[in-house]
């Protein structure tokens, strides 16, 4: 395998001033020449960083805002020089920093197609013979030669990733693209990008939206005050991310583990379409199934399994428990799966962040708990409907005057009610 | 699987042979890194051209005259001084009439002070450019320039209009004009490269820069003929790259006369040295542009 990027022992300092205010002079212009020679104190955005990206492998990037995240990008893409060390990269690369910034409102939409290529570094032929996929996507074919200022936000946006997003590089760097559009341009994106991954292009992928961090990355680095902290398997280096962001979470999980009994263990959590295949995104109302696979290490009686959803904001959203209804569940040693079935998923669009618990009914042990992070579920619109979730429903028209006892009686109703 | 994205699948993967590796390393001056910069500029010739035609366009969109500011310009400043040096005060123009004798220095000189003005701001001016995207830093102060060089070939057609209701006849010395226009073109790259760069750190330059044309410009033969400097400050005078190049360039085009190559050596020696010291200076600047913008 080869390396497409590499970055070894880089450092990056940038100069923060600090007036001191104890030597000020009274005299203004004194004071300026003062500020002009105050000690200029270093500050380590990146501190000795070193990692290596494979020819084909989608790293992502993780870490608290100012942790380094954009920095690592900007080296990348060359817009600043690290201050000490040394990148290596293997292929051209294409960054897309921020959607459509290159953008000039007074410039119509196929100018700055143009205009956009050319700063990203295409050349006017290759824009041109991909002209036609660009405003597709987008979907900005009727306005493309009004000015940018006359488009909405949201064409503004879908325009820039557009563009970027056939640039064809051999490396390609994200930074958070998806914060902006709505749920089903995201997902657009998110297909696009996956796209972009399997014809073989490396992508360096920057992003708060952890659950496309996770559904996208094949590693994932954790960052903290300029120095990687944690690299590995993204659910792993997520959760870990996870309960570093909570402290109350974190105490959380500190009592409850107290009263771990760890007899059987969570192993997967797949979920399925309504034609059994797996898939990371369901759409809302459609049938769907979860599918958690176990292990239990001895006989267990009267055990309960209980899935939990988290919004992106942390807030439960949905509970699936064996608990309240069915049989008892008794287990034998060795592997098994529980399947939660709906006939329509009531979650509205967006991203949501599964929480298995295995325990025994009745009592506060549990025998495995996955601590709030485990596989993300991405929800695509589908049945949309106002108010905060679906409800699965039917409905008929019901004619008046017809031969069907039943229809007559709920026509009498409904004449009742209007 | 949506329609959209399959409708394009993106090519495979071409041989991982022919991939171009890139080091990079703190700021640090190499001969080679120039080239390499020289080589990458010329990649990203297609920029230069798509923003050069981009500053042209903006300027003269939703304004009702368009075009026709670039020709307004140079030639109010030409009526302006008409009227002062010719009506009110006598100044001397070697027997020409001072309308085109000024018009033909102001073309250059006008061409020369919008690169100036307009390329000194030509990275502090799209912070968001500077800080979100990767190209040849170089490429936003020569883009001004560039759209300048074809504000002064639209205000030339004026030049040609003169040049026939004053009845003069051009020799084969105009062309002349060309390697002038060069040198000029030259040293105006180098103002832009140090202006622009400059002014990332300390703003004062935007401020200094109309109150600098000033006086520049009476430092120049713009107004008054070459030969009214007296002689013994003329080497001094010439010191300045813009007296040769304004001064030749009437000669040449007025006077029919080959250039004076005294004066046009010492403003082509001084912008070939200038160029690739401001573009070095420039670029060196340019590595950590973005931190401080």
């Amino acid at each position: 395998m080869t390396i497409d990027l590499k970055f070894e022992h880089v450092s990056k300092k940038y100069r923060v001033r600090q007036r001191r205010e104890d030597y000020r002079s009274r005299h203004p212009i004194l004071r300026k020449l003062q500020s002009l020679r105050t000690r200029a104190g270093d500050f380590w955005a990146l501190k000795d960083v070193s990692f290596e990206v494979e020819s084909g492998e989608a790293l992502g990037i993780i870490g608290h805002n100012g942790a380094g995240k954009s920095t690592i990008l900007k080296l990348l893409s060359s817009i600043t020089a690290p201050s000490a060390g040394e990148i290596m990269i293997n292929g051209r690369l294409s960054a897309l920093i921020e959607v459509g910034s290159g953008f000039h409102p007074e410039l119509t939409g196929r100018e700055n197609i143009f205009l956009n290529g050319a700063i990203l570094g295409m050349s006017r032929r290759q824009i041109a013979a991909r002209l036609d996929s660009i405003v597709e996507f987008a979907g900005v074919r009727q306005f493309l030669d009004t000015p940018v200022k006359r488009y909405s936000s949201g064409m503004y946006v879908r325009l820039g990733f557009s563009i970027a997003a056939h640039l064809d590089p051999d490396i390609l760097l994200l930074d958070e693209v998806l914060a902006v559009g709505d749920a089903a341009f995201q997902e657009k994106c998110l297909q696009r990008i996956s796209e972009v991954k399997r014809a073989g292009t490396t992508i360096v992928f920057i992003s708060h939206d952890l659950a496309a961090v996770e559904r996208l990355c094949d590693r994932v680095i954790l960052l903290q005050r300029g120095q990687i902290i944690a690299s590995g398997a993204p659910h792993e280096v997520i959760a870990q991310y996870e309960s570093a962001l909570s402290p109350a979470k974190s105490a959380q999980v500190e009592e409850a583990l107290a009263n771990q009994e760890k007899l059987a263990e969570v192993r997967a959590l797949t979920f399925q379409d309504v034609t059994g295949r797996n898939v990371s995104v369901v759409q809302t109302g459609e049938p769907f199934s979860a599918r958690l696979d176990f292990l239990a290490h001895e006989r267990l009686s009267d055990a309960v399994f209980e899935l939990f959803f988290y919004g992106a904001d942390g807030e439960q959203e949905c509970q699936f428990t064996t608990e309240v209804s069915g049989e008892r569940i008794d287990l034998n040693p060795g592997a098994g799966t529980i399947e939660f079935s709906g006939s329509g998923l009531g979650l509205l669009p967006g991203i949501y962040y599964t929480d298995i618990v295995i325990k025994k009914r009745g009592t506060p042990k549990f025998y495995d708990w996955t601590q709030f992070n485990y596989t993300a579920l991405r929800v695509a619109p589908g049945k949309l409907v106002r108010g905060k979730y679906y409800m699965p429903h039917q409905w008929r028209l019901i004619k008046e005057g017809a031969s069907d006892d039943r229809d007559v009686t709920e026509a009498a109703m409904n004449n009742v009610a209007s | 699987m949506n329609p959209d994205i399959s409708a394009n699948p993106i090519e495979t993967r071409r041989s991982t042979s022919n991939r171009h590796v890139k080091i990079i390393r703190p700021p640090s001056f190499s001969p080679l890194k120039l080239l390499g910069n020289l080589v990458l500029l010329a990649q990203y010739r297609d920029l230069l051209l798509a923003l050069s035609a981009h500053r042209v366009k903006v300027r003269y969109k939703q304004s009702v005259l368009g075009l026709f500011w670039a020709i307004l310009q140079p030639l109010s400043l030409m009526l302006i001084y008409t009227v002062i040096f010719s009506l009110v005060a006598r100044m001397p123009s070697e027997g020409t009439p001072y309308a085109i004798f000024s018009y033909v220095a102001l073309l250059p000189w006008t061409y020369f002070s919008t690169c100036v003005t307009n390329s000194a701001s030509g990275l502090v001016s799209q912070p968001q450019l500077v800080t979100k995207v990767y190209f040849p830093r170089e490429i936003l102060p020569m883009s001004y320039v560039i759209a300048a060089l074809f504000d002064f070939l639209v205000a030339s057609t004026v030049l040609a209009g003169l040049l026939l209701y004053y009845r003069v006849g051009l020799t084969l010395n105009a062309l002349y004009a060309l390697p002038i226009i060069l040198v000029l073109t030259m040293f105006s790259s180098s103002v832009a490269f140090v202006l622009s760069a400059t002014q990332v750190r300390f703003r004062d330059i935007g401020l200094a820069i109309p109150l600098m044309l000033q006086l520049w410009m009476f430092v120049s033969p713009v107004l008054y003929p070459l030969n009214s400097v007296p002689a013994r400050w003329r080497t001094l005078y010439l010191l300045n790259p813009i007296a040769g190049v304004v001064e030749n360039f009437r000669r040449v085009i007025l006077m029919g006369a080959s250039p004076d190559f005294y004066s046009l050596g010492i403003s082509t020696l001084i912008a070939v040295i200038l160029l690739p010291v401001t573009y070095i200076y420039f670029k060196h600047v340019e590595a950590t542009v973005a931190d401080i913008i």
